[in-house]
């Protein structure tokens, strides 16, 4: 069949409506597009932990009773060593990087990159590497397995980055906090005032927190900083039979 | 005034827990005697130039002439270079003078708080909360 006589079949009309059409569509769409990103902000750079009068003190987490009373106790107990002057060897101690959201909490630097369909967070310290992936379906925790820095997906709402955060293994924890591997953790990210850049971060975990935890982070810029290599290599520290961070001390 | 003295009391608890909290979070540096500090005057056997921390290794002479040998911890070398060190600033078999706070337990170690160079120049290592470690360096 050839397309001159199909095109002679269909009534002029329909053509005219289906341009009109398609002609209206594509006007939103690029008009869409051009509103988006036009609204999403430059957040590519460097940038360091930074404290500032806009962003809120950070709160307890609401734990359930029964893991409040043990993240207390896990506290007191980091204390009465650390006033012993025998420290519980903690994971700096086993060249362990923070994981997620440890790593967006300094003290060292971070670079963020912001590429088509993808925003990626460097984490100088451990060079840790966690990426966001835009407009697409969180998948289902099941099926991420377990690790440091999770599944991220996230999108643009304005100026703010969403995200949503799973797969994140338990004893991978924020402050000592715990969580169950069912942690959701969501973040919006945007530039606030005094050129603060705020990541509002909330941890849902239902079977774990009474109501979600909500803290803000805030970063300052870096200008022309460029992040170092971070290697945790041949530490002298090592944890002894009990625990106890000890130092090797060469004969 | 009940009811105001309460608040305070909350307000005082966040800020202790907030402030325990920080603490918490880093690395400690507990096993370091934050009374006083060592003033160690010898030479590097070692310079290790990595990260979670650098270290440097000295070997002292004491009084009777006889050698002891001292592990310093340092801070991350990342931290160090935003200070302004390089790796070449010290070498094996320089003389340095070194400022420590001496391990608690007696073994010859300690946190590395400043450092006098083979050159002259004077160093401090941006430890963090240094101002934690009361100095001594008289007290040997």
């Amino acid at each position: 069949m050839d397309s001159k006589w199909a095109c002679s079949r269909v009534p002029r009309i329909y053509w005219l409506i289906a341009l009109i059409a398609c002609a209206a569509g594509f006007v939103q769409v690029s008009a869409r597009a051009q509103q988006s990103s036009a609204a999403v902000p430059d957040i590519t750079g460097s940038w360091e932990r930074a404290r500032d009068a806009s962003i809120p003190a950070q709160p307890q987490p609401p734990l359930k009773p029964q893991y409040l009373k043990e993240w207390q106790a896990r506290l007191q107990a980091l204390r009465e060593a650390n006033a012993k002057g025998q420290p519980i060897a903690d994971r700096v101690v086993a060249c362990l990087p923070d994981g997620m959201p440890g790593m967006m909490s300094g003290p060292f630097p971070m670079e963020i990159l912001q590429s088509r369909g993808q925003v990626t967070i460097i984490q100088e310290a451990y060079t840790q590497v966690r990426r966001i992936l835009h407009d697409r379906q969180q998948n289902a925790i099941d099926d991420v397995e377990p690790g440091y820095y999770g599944h991220s997906v996230g999108h643009w709402d304005g100026g703010t980055l969403i995200v949503d955060t799973v797969g994140i293994k338990e004893n991978v924890t924020y402050q000592n906090v715990p969580h169950s591997k069912d942690m959701h953790i969501k973040e919006r990210i945007s530039p606030g005032p005094n050129g603060i850049l705020r990541d509002e971060i909330t941890i849902e975990d239902p079977s774990i927190l009474e109501k979600p935890w909500t803290f803000t982070l805030g970063y300052r810029r870096m200008p022309d900083y460029q992040l170092l290599e971070y290697v945790c290599e041949d530490n002298r520290e090592y944890a002894d039979e009990k625990g106890v961070q000890q130092i090797r001390i060469p004969r | 005034m009940i009811f105001g003295k309460r608040i305070q009391r909350v307000c005082l608890g966040l800020i202790i827990l907030s402030v325990a909290g920080t603490a918490l979070a880093h690395h400690s540096f507990a096993v370091y005697d934050h009374t006083r500090t060592l003033n160690l005057k010898g030479t590097v056997t070692k310079w290790q130039w990595s990260n979670p921390h650098a270290y440097l290794d000295i070997d002292v002479r004491d009084s009777n002439g006889e050698v002891k040998h001292y592990t310093l911890e340092g801070t991350s070398i990342n931290m160090l270079q935003r200070s302004g060190w390089r790796s070449n600033m010290i070498k094996a078999g320089d003389q340095v003078t070194a400022v420590a706070a001496p391990l608690l337990n007696g073994e010859p170690g300690g946190l590395l708080l400043e450092i006098t160079l083979a050159s002259g120049e004077k160093k401090e290592l941006p430890v963090p909360a240094a101002n934690t470690f009361k100095r001594n360096p008289e007290q040997d």
